[in-house]
């Protein structure tokens, strides 16, 4: 057990750090730009650590680190993906645009940069509405993740830990704006960095090495459970077999859902608009790549493995040793396995991991309601701090009263959600507004549409996963999928994704091939 | 090798690491590269 004064004293230290950067953050926050993209002046350490650890929850290293117990390494190419698409192709194919195209437009919001770059409203509303319909659901889900963290490690009641975690974060976030978030999130960063280097290094030495360790986890093949082994995973240090329903669980949803969905996130794209220069931008993919290896590397490294430590200790794999919950895994290894110290670490970098991610969404949600849409509605063009201040404040509301109602099993799969969304949505319209010289709207509007239209109804109505749990297609049909095997295993993305694409082809294609002076080609 | 059953976790395991790499060399490539405004 840990001792309580020991812990006491770092979540406090921690805390303080916190509180001291996020009044920094508000002291050198004077105006809307400050605010929203904070001043355009972040340098390469803060840009890449900052990216890195919004772009890392606790999902990532307790819900994914989760999964990995159960899947088995398979998982470490979605860290080939985090990295690859991730920050190299994130940062130097849209980072730099996104940075001088932004900057060129004085966007000062992911909607903002699409409307400006379209000269359409309805490209920025409609991407702020889309944003604000989402992002609560995945916010709800980190709020989800770092309560039952605090509630389960100190003690508290649920509701107190939620609430408390949300007020926290809020503080900095409204007060400083991201000038404030940027500053915790580097901070946040390096805590987490040292916590998963001490994971990994700690794993390996308490099973004997690393050959040890993958020998030791590939010889439990026979313990993997049944409902694994029928559904084509017979070794944790193997891929499953192809085309089985766990393989395309595990490539469709978690691989490629998680790793292409990164690109188009609003709040990571935001971090672009705030970098100094073309140089910070290339000086951040050193800082960014290193730092997801280690975070995602790790989480399904360790996560796997926990199943050697489990077996050599309690004759049980991580899975049934964490009463069949996926989300209990990592807290239940590090509370039984590692030293009473870096138990205190690694809850302190859970908290930084929750945090640096719902301090970012906070800041995103909303700049877009205080903003995107106020705009809008109030026929008012000049950013204001205060309304986004206000419209921050608003969005956590939302937000902390969507996670008291949700349910706790959300994490991961909210997550992979959010991101296959983002990644129908908006990543062609993106793409395009970015590399084209002279973007029409019409094509990257039918783009928009379609891609969150198909996603939204793949996931209703065909994909299991989702579907038997929103339990609309059973309502209405009286079955949990309209589509059976393997279409209700392929995830939404693989479908939205090409057709949102497609449409933005053809649609640019019949653009070009109208007249110029048509309204198609002018929209 | 290392233990591990299948080539393409060796292969994951190698990309990762490698494109890390590539990560920091890119970065540290860009050191002294000018500063440029958009």
């Amino acid at each position: 057990m840990v001792d309580t004064i020991v812990f006491a004293a770092c979540t406090a230290v921690y805390l303080l750090a916190t509180m001291l950067l996020g009044y920094l953050g508000y002291r050198h926050t004077k105006a809307a730009d400050d605010y929203m993209v904070a001043g355009r002046r972040v340098s390469s350490v803060i840009l890449g650590l900052s990216y890195g650890a919004t772009f890392i929850s606790t999902s990532a290293i307790v819900g994914f680190g989760g999964m990995a117990a159960l899947y088995g390494t398979g998982l470490i190419w979605l860290t080939v993906l985090n990295i690859g698409m991730g920050v190299l192709i994130a940062f130097i194919v849209f980072g730099k645009r996104t940075r001088e195209i932004g900057h060129r437009l004085g966007a000062v919001t992911f909607p903002d940069l699409l409307g400006r770059r379209f000269n359409s409203p309805f490209m920025q509303y409609a991407t702020g509405v889309m944003i604000l319909i989402a992002m609560p659901l995945y916010c709800a889900a980190i709020i989800i993740g770092g309560a039952w963290f605090i509630h389960t490690t100190f003690n508290l009641d649920y509701v107190v830990s939620l609430l408390g975690f949300a007020l926290i974060t809020a503080a900095y976030v409204v007060m400083g704006g991201l000038i404030a978030v940027m500053y915790t999130d580097a901070m946040q960063g390096v805590l987490m960095l040292v916590g998963m280097t001490l994971l990994l290094v700690l794993t390996f030495v308490s099973l004997g090495g690393v050959e040890q360790g993958f020998t030791s986890l590939s010889n439990l093949s026979p313990q993997i459970p049944a409902f694994l082994q029928n559904g084509g995973l017979h070794s944790w240090t193997a891929m499953p077999d192809t085309g089985s329903s766990i393989w395309f669980t595990l490539v469709t949803t978690i691989v490629m859902g998680v790793g292409i969905g990164v690109l188009a996130q609003p709040q990571l794209s935001v971090r672009f608009l705030c970098a100094r220069d073309e140089r910070s931008i290339n000086r951040a993919v050193s800082v960014g790549g290193p730092f997801l290896l280690m975070m995602t590397g790790v989480a399904f490294t360790v996560g796997p493995l926990t199943n050697v430590w489990f077996w050599n200790n309690t004759g049980q794999t991580a899975f049934a040793a964490a009463g069949n919950n996926v989300d209990n895994i990592i807290p239940l290894y590090i509370n039984s396995a590692m030293p009473e110290l870096f138990v205190v670490i690694f809850m302190l970098v859970l908290l930084a991991a929750a945090m640096s991610t719902l301090s970012s969404i906070f800041h995103t949600m909303g700049t877009t309601a205080g903003y995107d849409l106020y705009r809008h509605i109030a026929k008012r063009d000049v950013p204001s701090k205060r309304v986004a201040q206000l419209g921050t404040v608003l969005m956590i509301v939302v937000s902390v009263a969507l996670a008291l109602v949700m349910p706790s099993n959300i994490i991961a799969r909210a997550t992979a959600m959010f991101m296959g969304l983002c990644a129908c949505a908006f990543l062609p319209v993106l793409t395009y507004a970015l590399y084209s010289r002279a973007p029409l709207a019409l094509p990257a509007k039918l783009s928009l549409v379609v891609g969150a239209l198909s996603w939204f109804l793949w996931t209703v109505f065909v994909h299991t996963a989702e579907a038997a749990q929103l339990g609309i297609c059973k309502a209405l049909f009286g079955q949990v999928t309209l589509l059976g095997a393997p279409f209700n295993v392929i995830d939404p993305l693989i479908v939205g994704l090409p057709l949102a694409t497609v449409t933005l082809v053809v649609g640019i294609a019949a653009a070009n091939a109208w007249p110029r002076d048509s309204s198609l080609a002018q929209t | 090798m290392l233990g591990i059953d299948d080539p393409m976790i060796v292969l994951g395991y190698a990309l990762s690491i490698g494109l890390a790499v590539a990560c920091g060399l890119y970065g540290w490539s860009k050191r002294t590269g000018e500063e440029t405004d958009g």
